[in-house]
C-alpha cells in the first residue's frame, strides 16, 4: 500500500524510536545518573526505557527502598512529586506498576522509577520514612488499586470511606459502579440508610414514554 | 429517633460511615504531632489557660474550608495539638473517566479539576497528550495559551486574595477582586465563549484565534490591573490587622517544604525557587522576562506576598505577550493530529471525515509508551502521567494535583497553633478541592 493511503487512524503499535519528540526537555535528560545508579545496583535496576526524552527506570522491589535512599542522599534527589500505580490488567506479566517521580530541584532534573508488581501479592515497601509527601500518595495508590504499603505509618484509604470494599480503579471494577456499594445519608430525619440513586434508579426497567400516566390537564 | 445532640449521643453523631468515623478518630488518637517527631517540640507542654482537651470536628460542609474539606483537630485548650484532614467528599473518580474517555473528550472534564484556573487546566492536559502522540503546536497557539493561563492565575489569586481576607475579616477586598474576575470573565466569554468552564484549548493548539475585541479587553485589563493590584499591596502590605494574622503563622522552613512535598506559591514562599516556569520551561516562557518572587520566612504573610507579586508578574507576562505575539494559524494543520478548521469541516468531504475520524477515535499514540508532563498552574505543579496502550483513549491518565500535596502540608502546618488560625491556614495553602479528591 502506498504510504499516503495508509490508514493513520489505525493504532501506531510500535514507537519509531527514530521519531524526535518535540516537547522534550532538558530536565528529563538523566543519563549520567542512571549510569550511576547502575553501577552501583547492578541487580536493582531490570530495565532502562527512554520514550519523549524521559527515561523511567524499572527497578526490583527488593532494591527500591535503597535506590530512593541513594537518589535521596548521594543525588540529590529529594523532592518527591508524584507516586502512583498503574493497572495493566494483564495475565502474562507483572499486573501492577508503581511509579515515582523524583525532582532534584538545585540540578534542576527529574527521573522516574517504576515497581513491577504480582497481582498475588501486591506489597510493596512504603517510602514514607525518607519522603514524607510520599504519605498521601501511598495511601490513595493503596485506595484505589489496593496495593499494600509495608511500613506505612497510617494506611488508610484516601478518597473512599472505609465502609467501601472495593478498589475503584482497577480495570475490573465497572465504570458505574457497583450499585449499593456505598450507603448515603438518610432523606428523612428518621429514615435509615439509602442506597445510592444511581443504583435505586436501575433497579427497576426506565419508564417507557407510553408508560408514563396520562397528564391531568 | 431523636436528634443527636453532640456530647451526649456519641453515636447518633457518627451514625453514617461508622468504620470511616472510627478509624478517622482512632488515627488522630494514635498518632504522633508532627510538631513533636520533627522539631522535638512538646505540644501538649504548650502552656495554655483552658486546661480542657476535646476533639474538634470542622467540616466538610464549612464556608471557611474552601470546599469539602474535613479537618478533624484535637485541641489542647484553644491550641491545635493535631490534625487529620479528610478529604475525598468531591471524590469523582476522574482518573478512572479518563479511561475510558478519548483524549479530546476528556479535556472538559479537567476544568471541573482547578475550578478557579480552568483554563490552566486545559493547557496541562492539551500539551500532556501533545507530549505523547508527539503533537506540535503552532507558535501563535502558544502565546495565545499563555496569555490566557496568566490570566487563570490572577483569577485564581483574586479569588485565592479576597476570600482570604474574608477569612480574616475584612469583606470589602473580597468584593473588589471579584470585581477583578468579573472582568476576567468577560475576557474568557469573548475568547471562548463560557465565563468559567472554558474548554478553549485544544490537542494541537486552540478553538479559536483572539477577536481584536478580546485583545483589547485583554491589554485594557492588564493597564487597569497593574495599578489596582498595587493599590491593594497598599492596602495590606502594612496592615497592622493583616500582618498579625498572617505573621509566622504555619511557618515552614526549605527542608520541611521540600520533605512535605509541598509545591507552587507554598514552597516558594519558604524559599525553594521551584517554578515549573523556570524548571523546565514550556510554551513561550523562555522568551519573555519576568522573575519569580521568592521569600524566606515560610509563614502566611509570605505566601501573600509571593501570591500578589505574582499577579503583577502575570501582568508583565501578558503585555511581553501582546507585543511579541506572531500572526500565524492557531492549530496544527495535520488532521490526524488536531480537529480540523470550521471550514473544511463545512465546505469538504475530507474536512468532515476527518472531524468525525478525531471525534470519534482521535489522537492515538504509539502503544505502551509513558510520558509526565507537568505546568505551573497557580497552585503549583500541575502535571499529568499518561500511559498508552496505542488506542485513542489513555490506558492510564494520572493527575497529579498541587492542591492534593499542598493539603497533606497543611495537616502538620496546623499543629501548635490556635484554633482560631485553622481558617487563616487553609485559606494560605490556596487548596481547591476539586482538583485535590480528583
Amino acid at each position: 500500500m502506498p504510504e499516503s493511503l495508509k490508514f493513520h487512524f489505525t493504532p501506531v503499535d510500535e514507537a519509531h524510536a527514530d521519531e524526535k519528540n518535540v516537547h522534550e526537555k532538558a530536565s528529563t535528560d538523566v543519563a549520567d545518573t542512571i549510569d550511576i545508579l547502575k553501577k552501583e545496583f547492578p541487580d536493582g535496576i531490570s530495565d532502562v526505557v527512554v520514550y519523549a526524552g524521559e527515561y523511567t527506570v524499572f527497578v526490583t522491589r527488593d532494591s527500591l527502598v535503597e535506590i530512593c535512599t541513594a537518589l535521596k542522599e548521594t543525588l540529590g534527589f529529594s523532592y518527591l512529586v508524584d507516586l502512583a500505580g498503574v493497572d495493566r490488567f494483564t495475565e502474562d506479566a507483572p499486573r501492577y506498576e508503581v511509579y515515582y517521580c523524583f525532582v532534584n530541584i538545585h540540578a534542576k532534573k527529574r527521573i522516574r522509577l517504576k515497581v513491577s508488581l504480582d497481582e498475588d501479592d501486591p506489597v510493596l515497601p512504603s517510602i514514607t520514612r525518607l519522603f514524607k509527601a510520599a504519605d498521601w500518595n501511598e495511601r490513595e495508590c493503596y485506595d484505589m488499586l489496593g496495593i499494600q504499603f509495608e511500613g506505612h505509618p497510617d494506611l488508610r484509604r484516601m478518597y473512599m470511606p472505609e465502609d467501601f470494599e472495593f478498589h475503584p480503579q482497577r480495570k475490573e471494577f465497572p465504570l458505574l459502579g457497583i450499585p449499593g456499594s456505598l450507603p448515603l445519608p438518610p432523606r428523612t430525619p428518621e429514615g435509615g440508610l439509602t442506597m445510592d440513586p444511581f443504583a435505586a434508579a436501575r433497579q427497576g426497567s426506565p419508564v417507557k414514554s407510553y408508560q408514563e400516566p396520562e397528564s391531568e390537564f | 429517633m431523636s436528634v443527636a445532640t453532640p456530647y451526649h449521643d456519641q453515636d447518633a453523631i457518627f451514625s453514617f460511615w461508622p468504620r470511616h468515623n472510627e478509624t478517622l478518630l482512632k488515627r488522630l488518637e494514635s498518632k504522633d504531632a508532627w510538631l513533636s517527631t520533627e522539631r522535638g517540640l512538646d505540644v501538649s507542654r504548650i502552656e495554655d489557660a483552658l486546661e480542657h482537651e476535646m476533639t474538634l470536628n470542622i467540616g466538610p460542609q464549612h464556608p471557611a474550608t474552601h470546599g469539602v474539606l474535613r479537618c478533624v483537630v484535637k485541641l489542647d485548650g484553644e491550641r491545635i495539638e493535631k490534625c487529620v484532614l479528610d478529604i475525598g467528599y468531591l471524590h469523582r473518580g476522574i482518573e478512572k473517566l479518563a479511561e475510558s474517555k478519548t483524549y479530546q473528550e476528556f479535556m472538559p472534564y479537567t476544568d471541573r479539576m482547578d475550578y478557579l484556573s480552568p483554563y490552566a487546566n486545559n493547557v496541562a492536559w492539551c500539551m500532556a497528550v501533545e507530549k505523547i502522540a508527539n503533537v506540535e503546536v503552532p507558535e501563535r497557539a502558544q502565546w495565545i495559551r499563555m496569555i490566557m493561563c496568566e490570566l487563570a492565575r490572577i483569577s485564581s489569586h483574586m479569588l485565592w486574595l479576597g476570600v482570604g481576607l474574608m477569612d480574616a475579616g475584612a469583606v470589602s477586598v473580597f468584593l473588589w477582586t471579584f470585581q477583578g474576575r468579573e472582568d476576567l470573565y468577560n475576557i474568557f466569554d469573548e475568547v471562548s465563549g463560557a465565563r468559567f468552564t472554558v474548554s478553549h484549548s485544544r490537542i494541537g493548539g486552540l478553538a479559536s484565534d483572539l477577536s481584536p475585541k478580546a485583545i483589547e479587553m485583554i491589554q485594557d485589563f492588564a493597564i487597569r490591573y497593574e495599578g489596582i493590584i498595587q493599590g491593594w499591596q497598599k492596602l495590606l502590605n502594612r496592615n497592622r490587622i493583616w500582618i498579625d494574622r498572617n505573621k509566622d503563622i504555619g511557618v515552614i522552613s526549605a527542608d520541611e517544604a521540600i520533605q512535605l512535598g509541598l509545591t507552587g506559591p507554598n514552597l516558594r514562599g519558604s524559599g525553594v525557587a521551584y517554578d515549573i516556569r523556570t524548571f523546565e520551561p514550556y510554551l513561550k516562557y523562555e522568551e519573555v522576562d519576568f522573575t519569580i518572587p521568592l521569600r524566606e520566612e515560610g509563614d502566611c504573610l509570605a505566601r501573600y506576598h509571593i501570591r500578589v507579586e505574582e499577579m503583577l508578574e502575570s501582568i508583565k507576562i501578558i503585555n511581553q505577550c501582546l507585543e511579541q505575539m506572531p500572526e500565524g494559524p492557531i492549530r496544527t494543520d495535520d488532521a490526524k493530529k488536531a480537529y480540523p478548521s470550521k471550514d473544511e469541516v463545512y465546505y469538504s468531504m475530507e474536512g468532515m471525515i476527518h472531524d468525525f475520524m478525531y471525534t470519534e477515535t482521535g489522537v492515538a499514540p504509539p502503544k505502551g509508551v509513558a510520558s509526565y508532563h507537568a505546568i505551573e498552574s497557580p497552585k503549583g505543579e500541575l502535571g499529568f502521567y499518561l500511559e498508552s496502550d496505542g488506542t485513542g483513549c489513555p490506558w492510564r491518565a494520572r493527575l497529579n494535583a498541587p492542591s492534593f500535596t499542598n493539603l497533606q502540608g497543611l495537616e502538620s502546618m496546623m499543629e501548635g497553633h490556635p484554633v482560631a488560625d485553622i481558617v487563616v491556614l487553609i485559606g494560605s495553602i490556596d487548596p481547591v478541592m476539586g482538583e485535590a479528591d480528583r
